[in-house]
């Protein structure tokens, strides 16, 4: 994955102490965090717990953080590692015989993990781009992605514009949006892939770790 | 950049888009507003004590908990060197910090004042009355240690 510029900008002003910076992270990031948890099939409460480590281990260490673009793995890999410290806590793994994280065989939910931080990062992107877009695209697309889609003629009459010139204005914004910086700093890595929608699903595990 | 982008037709754009903004809307904003909340602790030079045990969670002791008349709850709390164990008892909170050591300790509950007491020469204490809603705990050990629990719901 390449360097996002806006990242390493984020990480240096939250290293200065700016709440707002850090609260855009988290608004960045949770999700990620969040996905990883329910991937490991965490009650709300556990999760709750997991993200509040998760959060303070970060303010703890974001100063020492020597790559900030790390950072999407580093969060990956933490709230693993939390979510296998919740585990073992409810069910005393420790005492168990299941060996440290650490020291675990490589699991299904080492390449999940690597998923995650890939779709994370890509969904922030777009997520970014998007709220770049200017207002009427912003509208525009949002009402195409309601669900169920609404026919042109409905969209014609919410936003006040011509049916005809809906097809050409989504075409517009929607190759504004694919030009924004934002995604070319995340879709790098991935450009023989294509964009599968499958691919973006967070899907439920099937098997718990360690079992 | 126009190689990435060519392979990204309207349509595939559009549905990653959708998807983008559904794994947002998926994260409740209470877990988003708690991470906000964290920024608060940059300043605070203490060790965090986490979780690791907790007796309500754990099904090998629910079944013979529930034949007995009043089951006591335990929890455990550590940090990189610093252990915790708290037990509900009736009316207070029974703790001991390990290794064995005096400490100061302070419970801070979310909307309420502080409290401060000392533990015994071995690191006992009991907190009276058991602190209600949210609060965390922060241990000033003899040693030098100075350890945080995270937010605590009794």
């Amino acid at each position: 994955m390449r360097d996002d510029p806006s990242v390493i900008a984020l990480v240096a002003r939250v290293g200065d102490g700016d709440q707002e910076a850090w609260d855009e992270l988290v608004e960045r990031y949770a999700p990620l965090v969040w996905s990883i948890c329910v991937r490991y099939r965490l009650s709300r409460q556990d999760i709750d717990d997991v993200g509040q480590s998760v959060w303070l281990l970060l303010v703890e260490q974001i100063g020492r953080l020597r790559e900030p673009a790390a950072l999407p793995g580093w969060l990956a890999t933490t709230t693993r590692h939390e979510c296998l410290r919740v585990l073992r806590a409810e069910r005393r793994y420790d005492h168990e015989g299941l060996p440290p994280d650490d020291q675990m065989p490589p699991d299904p939910f080492a390449t999940m993990i690597e998923q995650e931080v890939i779709v994370a990062e890509r969904n922030a992107a777009l997520r970014a781009a998007f709220a770049e877009l200017p207002q009427p695209c912003r509208r525009l697309l949002s009402l195409l992605m309601s669900d169920p889609p609404p026919a042109y003629a409905e969209v014609s009459a919410r936003l006040g514009v011509a049916i005809g010139s809906i097809g050409p204005t989504r075409a517009r914004c929607l190759d504004r949006l694919r030009r924004s910086p934002h995604l070319a700093a995340v879709l790098g890595d991935q450009a023989g892939d294509g964009i599968e929608v499958d691919d973006i699903e967070v899907k439920e595990p099937r098997g718990e770790p360690g079992d | 950049m126009n190689q990435v982008t060519k392979g990204w037709d309207d349509e595939e754009v559009l549905a990653a888009l959708q998807q983008a903004l559904r794994a947002q809307r998926a994260v409740p904003p209470e877990f988003i507003e708690a991470g906000k909340n964290a920024f608060a602790w940059r300043n605070i030079d203490a060790e965090l004590a986490q979780l690791t045990y907790d007796s309500t969670l754990d099904p090998a002791l629910e079944l013979s908990l529930r034949a007995e008349a009043a089951s006591i709850r335990a929890l455990t709390f550590t940090s990189a060197h610093l252990t915790i164990e708290l037990e509900v008892a009736q009316d207070s909170l029974l703790g001991q910090i390990i290794p064995a050591q005096p400490a100061t300790i302070k419970i801070q509950p979310r909307e309420d004042v502080e409290r401060e007491l000392v533990t015994d020469e071995i690191g006992c204490f009991s907190i009276h009355p058991i602190p209600v809603g949210q609060f965390r705990m922060r241990c000033h050990a003899a040693s030098g240690v100075d350890a945080i629990t995270g937010w605590i719901t009794l």
